[in-house]
């Protein structure tokens, strides 16, 4: 039996929340997807603080984040990450629309472990999220301290 | 005889002018105890001689002597004086000269005495010409300017107080010096042409640098002017030269300061234009920036949804709705490649140019070889020249290369057979390379528009594309220092060509 990690998904939009969310679904991945909707919200589910203060300790398999951001944007987000020594061993993977160089260089000088460009076509789109959950949710072994797929 | 011979002596110390006053000025003081002892010696010997002895000749005639040795020394009055004294040595003479015959004796006398006359009368004469000559040279003194003589040899025969005072050099250490070289003259123009000039019209007038006789350079008007004797041959150069160093100095500083606040205001001007474009380049930036991620998170949905739309209601959207979604779908993937080459164009115009020596022969070869594999089942005949190095960036020029072949293998489609061919023109400062091919060609009229950005000369049923391939090709070539430009007959081909300077 696969165990499955879970998935943070930092998003704002809800139309990509809801089209990345049905890719997942088409490879059963959506069930372990946390939608979290700002900077602020990403931190505050990683420090276990806020609204999520009473959920337990333990680390998402793969953050899916997004650059552009309400309150704190993406790359403030994965500074933070990866320069905090309980966070920074979170696989992080940019998903933008951004092409930008700019981006590119800044998000793996920040330490980001991938980095992909959402594609325009609703198919490219699918398979890009598809192989992004099955290989960081499934194929890949998080640091430990993981959050486990509940058996 | 007696009578000619002393004719150009007097006439001669007449025509001594200048010269012969500077010579009187400087030497005067040793003439004026020794040269009336001399005369007045001479003329006791002349009056002895002639007493004592019967010469049956005019012996006396040689008072003249006398006579033009005291001119040196005395004023009129004194002269006139002398002259009278001659006579009566002359009468006294030949009235105790013993024996002879008497009417010989009163020829010689009257032609003697005629002599000593007209001699005096010329002396005298001379000696008027001479002081006003003498006044006008000290009048020459009196000026600011400096003023010299100098012969056809270029030997200074005259010199001023002015010019004393300019260059440092007493009369006596200038006069007979060569003038050119004594003030180190640096003339503007060859030496020939300004003395040509000079024989030619009379005058010359000019600035020159010149010496001093401390070393340091003085900067003066020039005026020339020739003088000629009676026969016009030119025997002197009258060289009149002021001072105009400091002006000069102070031009230059003016010139100086002028340039200086001239640069000052362009460099600001730089500074400021750099400013404004280092905004521009901000802001383009940010849009660009903003179309990136703005424009096309919209267009994702547009695809996505229209794609959920497709797959959920295929079975109940009939076949006029499956289309509508259907286009729908191509449109929005047509705006994203649009949005994507948009992108990719302005980046390219921001990007840095990292110029390197290119092999642009190596560099056609990989574009080929690329659309090669692309087009293996087609017929297309490549005629490849040999193309030399060139100096740019390697993966903008490949972008160029790329897009200009791309152009050509899309628009030969339409052929049987197509020909594209490589080609290059070795310049003498810039390298020109062509692709040549026979397809569809275009319209000369729409040349301009070729190079625009989003400009299609084809209708996109006959030739898909964005029309941003040849504005890159543009950008990067111009970005280069070079040009691009183009020919093309419809439906019979087309040729692109690009140059690049060689530095």
């Amino acid at each position: 039996m696969s165990k499955l990690g879970r998935i943070l998904l930092v998003e704002d939009d809800p139309r990509d929340v809801e089209l990345t969310m049905t890719a997942l679904g088409e490879y059963n991945l959506a069930n372990e997807v946390v939608v979290l909707r700002d900077g602020q919200q990403a931190l505050d589910f990683l420090y276990c603080q806020g609204e999520f203060s009473d959920r337990p300790n333990e680390h998402p398999a793969v953050m899916l984040l997004d650059l552009k951001l309400p309150k704190i944007d993406g790359l403030e987000v994965l500074q933070q990450v990866k320069s905090d020594e309980r966070l920074k061993l979170i696989p992080v993977v940019v998903l933008t629309s951004s092409h930008e160089e700019k981006d590119k260089m800044r998000s793996y000088t920040l330490g980001v472990n991938a980095y992909v460009v959402k594609p325009v076509d609703f198919h490219e789109f699918v398979n890009a999220v598809k192989e992004l959950g099955i290989f960081w949710a499934v194929v890949n072994e998080p640091p430990p301290g993981s959050m486990k797929k509940a058996p | 005889m007696a009578l000619r011979c002393f004719q150009p002596a007097v006439t001669g110390a007449i025509r001594g002018q200048v010269e012969l006053m500077q010579q009187t000025r400087s030497r005067g003081k040793a003439a004026s105890i020794l040269l009336p002892i001399a005369t007045a010696a001479i003329a006791i010997g002349i009056f002895v001689a002639d007493t004592l002895t019967d010469l049956e000749i005019a012996f006396a005639v040689l008072y003249v002597v006398v006579v033009l040795l005291a001119a040196r020394f005395c004023g009129a009055r004194a002269l006139v004086l002398v002259a009278f004294g001659c006579v009566g040595f002359t009468v006294v003479s030949y009235i105790f000269t013993p024996g002879g015959s008497v009417v010989q004796g009163l020829v010689n006398t009257v032609i003697s005495l005629t002599a000593i006359l007209l001699t005096t009368l010329l002396a005298l004469q001379s000696q008027k010409a001479t002081a006003s000559l003498q006044e006008q040279a000290s009048l020459l003194d009196q000026a600011h300017d400096s003023i010299f003589v100098r012969n056809m040899k270029g030997i200074i025969t005259y010199w001023n107080r002015g010019a004393q005072e300019l260059y440092g050099w007493r009369a006596e250490e200038a006069i007979g010096k060569n003038a050119h070289q004594l003030l180190r003259t640096n003339f503007q123009v060859p030496i020939d042409d300004l003395h040509a000039e000079l024989v030619r019209t009379g005058r010359w007038e000019g600035e020159l640098s010149q010496a001093r006789s401390d070393g340091t350079e003085a900067i003066v008007a020039s005026r020339w002017s020739l003088q000629r004797d009676d026969q016009e041959r030119p025997v002197a150069v009258l060289e009149t030269n002021n001072d105009i160093t400091e002006r000069k100095h102070r031009e230059d500083e003016i010139k100086r300061l002028n340039q200086e606040l001239e640069i000052r205001r362009l460099n600001q001007e730089l500074a400021d234009r750099a400013a404004e474009i280092e905004a521009t380049n901000k802001e383009l930036e940010s849009f660009a920036y903003s179309v990136s991620h703005d424009l096309r998170a919209p267009l994702r949905h547009m695809a996505g949804y229209a794609e959920l739309l497709q797959r959920q209601a295929s079975s109940v959207l009939d076949e006029k709705s499956a289309r509508y979604v259907q286009t729908i779908l191509e449109a929005a993937k047509r705006m994203g490649i649009l949005i994507d080459d948009l992108l990719a164009f302005s980046r390219l115009g921001r990007a840095e140019t990292k110029k390197t020596r290119v092999s642009l022969e190596q560099l056609v070869r990989e574009v080929v070889a690329e659309f090669g594999q692309e087009t293996k089942d087609r017929d297309i005949v490549w005629k490849i020249a040999p193309v030399p190095t060139c100096y740019g960036d390697r993966s903008m020029l490949r972008l160029v290369v790329g897009n200009l072949v791309a152009n050509a293998v899309k628009f030969t489609r339409i052929r049987k057979s197509a020909e594209i061919e490589i080609g290059c023109v070795d310049g003498k400062n810039e390298i020109e390379l062509f692709v040549k091919d026979n397809g569809a060609g275009f319209d000369m009229r729409y040349a301009n528009k070729l190079f625009g950005v989003f400009q299609r000369l084809h209708r996109s049923e006959e030739f898909e594309g964005t029309g941003i391939g040849l504005a890159t090709v543009q950008r990067i070539v111009h970005r280069h220092g070079g040009k691009v430009w183009a020919e093309g007959v419809v439906d019979q081909g087309a040729t692109f060509h690009f140059s690049l300077p060689k530095s």
